[in-house]
């Protein structure tokens, strides 16, 4: 299973030009197999660039990242991710958006029919099959973007804020199906999110950045057993965790 | 009432209303006392003339000339604009390659190809064609380029990140996001079909439309003048509205409307 090791990584956007931005510096990281991680940091601080580049969709100016030693370059559908933006194609009907990665490796149409029946299900879709993007809610959209990534199976998922459009219902829902998948497929997960509780919530480990330029502030190890339920929430750690990392992004 | 009202507000009953009025004005001025009928003919004229080419055939066999023009340069034209403006607006390599060349010609009217047209292919109907053809390319492929270029950067991200190739990315992406401009160029050059159908017919043809046009001046038969400008305003509409409703089925995904 697949582990990524972030090394000496430092990124300045219009390097060389005249005037360079340095988002990321000195970036280590060791992202174990099979394990949920989370960033959280203030806005700006890099954390949609770093995941990018683990996306491979580019290159760090200094320093490498490594999946299972093999140094990333490009992008690959091992790495999938979830973006922060809108990213569903409005010219495909929900199904057909699902089931986009299969489809690209060639898949049959009853191939292709199973995973677009699972995965539309899987995130609550059922009955927008047929529907285009442009008729469903930013949320429902959001659900359509991640159940896409889903389906094309990758080892490590790299989510960049993906709950954060919805309501506290099915944002909660949505984390415990996370989890779900995660616990039967032990994907490696890399969550980006302003949520602290969220990141606490789902994590073996939450990274805390710092801004301008970012760098790792602190790394939180969660030792709350798995299965998480619900009212882990309300527990004293669950609280502390909270309280620790609330104060660290304060200042 | 109300229901004279719906039909005068609605989309076609407003668009019927402003055709109206230009028909009743034309009428109250063609009836002026004071009116010159070689100058602005009475519908009358204009509807006889009409009949007299129906009936000869003449109008026909003009018609079918020109569409066939209209036909062969909007086909071949956007075909090579759609080509050749997918690949310029996506790969880098031949877009510095072309796009000098693009530029520079962009701003040369069509029809000032005519002469050297004229000089290196005479006055033949491949001569005709390669007008229109040239205009139809030029103004759609812009279009085309553009499309490709606007193509939102998270949807190639997001495509490439599920494994999609370059090439993949291009067939399954770009090209589908790029529909809206690519549908619009073809639209821009089927009026611009038009346009350079007339002005090459007038300059160098034996039938068409546009020679008509051009024998009704010579022959100073106004009404058969009128009588082509009618026809060749309801050709050019009928044709935008059937590319309107290919446009709303290919668009179905679109929040644009037309
Ligand atoms: N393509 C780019 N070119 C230049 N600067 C960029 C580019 N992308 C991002 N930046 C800059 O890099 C910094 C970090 O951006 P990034 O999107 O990684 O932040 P973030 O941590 O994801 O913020 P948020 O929580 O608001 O999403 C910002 O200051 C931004 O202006
Ligand atoms: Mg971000």
């Amino acid at each position: 299973m697949p582990e990524i090791l972030v090394d000496k990584l430092t990124h300045t956007f219009g390097k060389g030009g005249p005037n360079p931005l340095t988002v990321l510096e000195d970036i280590n990281l060791k992202f174990e197999s099979g394990s949920f991680c989370s960033i959280v940091g203030t806005s700006g601080c890099g954390k949609s660039t770093l995941l990018k580049m683990m996306a491979g969709l580019f290159e760090p100016s200094d320093g490498q990242m490594t999946l299972d030693g093999d140094i990333i370059r490009g992008t690959d559908r091992r790495r999938g991710m979830v973006f922060q933006q809108d990213a569903v194609f409005p010219w495909m009907t929900v199904s057909r958006n699902i089931s986009y990665g299969p489809r690209l490796r060639g898949a049959s149409r009853e191939e292709q029919a199973e995973i677009e029946t699972k995965w539309v299900d899987m995130v609550g879709l059922k009955g927008f099959e047929d529907r285009w993007p442009r008729e469903l809610s930013g949320g429902m959209r959001k659900r359509v973007d991640i159940g896409r990534v889903y389906a094309n199976d990758p080892d490590v998922l790299l989510m960049d804020e993906p709950f954060g459009a919805l309501d506290a219902q099915t944002k909660e829902r949505m984390q415990a199906d996370l989890l779900e998948t995660w616990r039967q497929s032990k994907k490696t997960v890399i969550f980006v999110t302003h949520d602290l509780e969220e990141a606490i919530f789902l994590s073996d480990k939450i990274i805390v950045m710092s801004a301008r330029p970012g760098r790792i502030r602190h790394i939180e190890e969660v030792s709350l057993p798995r299965p998480r339920t619900d009212e882990m929430r309300l527990t004293d750690e669950f609280i502390q965790i909270k309280r620790k990392l609330w104060a660290m992004l304060e200042h | 009432m109300e229901i004279l009202a719906k039909v005068t507000t609605g989309r076609f009953g407003l668009g019927a209303l402003s055709v109206a009025v230009v028909f009743i004005l034309y009428i109250i001025v063609t009836n002026q006392p004071d009116n010159n009928p070689a100058l602005l003919p009475p519908l009358t004229d204009i509807f006889n003339s009409f009949v007299t080419n129906v009936t000869s055939g003449t109008l026909f066999t003009a018609l079918a000339a020109s569409l066939f023009r209209i036909f062969m340069g909007f086909f071949i034209g956007t075909t090579l604009a759609l080509i050749l403006g997918c690949l310029i607006g996506w790969y880098k390599v031949i877009e510095y390659l072309f796009d000098p060349l693009i530029e520079a010609l962009r701003p040369i009217p069509p029809l000032a190809y005519i002469p050297i047209i004229i000089i290196w292919f005479g006055i033949g109907e491949f001569s005709r064609v390669l007008i229109i053809t040239i205009a139809c390319f030029m103004v759609c492929v812009v279009n085309v380029i553009a499309g490709m270029k606007n193509v939102p950067q998270v949807y190639v991200d997001a495509a490439a990140t599920m494994g999609a190739s370059r090439f993949q990315v291009f067939r399954t992406v770009a090209v589908p996001a790029a529909t809206p401009f690519i549908i619009t160029g073809y639209r821009i050059a089927l009026a611009a079909a038009w346009t350079t159908l007339v002005a090459s017919e007038l300059l160098a043809a034996q039938n068409g439309l546009g020679f008509l046009l051009q024998e009704g001046r010579r022959y100073f038969l106004t009404d058969q003048v009128m009588m082509i400008i009618v026809i060749i305003g309801a050709c050019a509409f009928i044709m935008d509205r059937i590319f309107r409703k290919i446009q709303a089925r290919l668009m179905q995904w679109s929040e644009a409307r037309e």
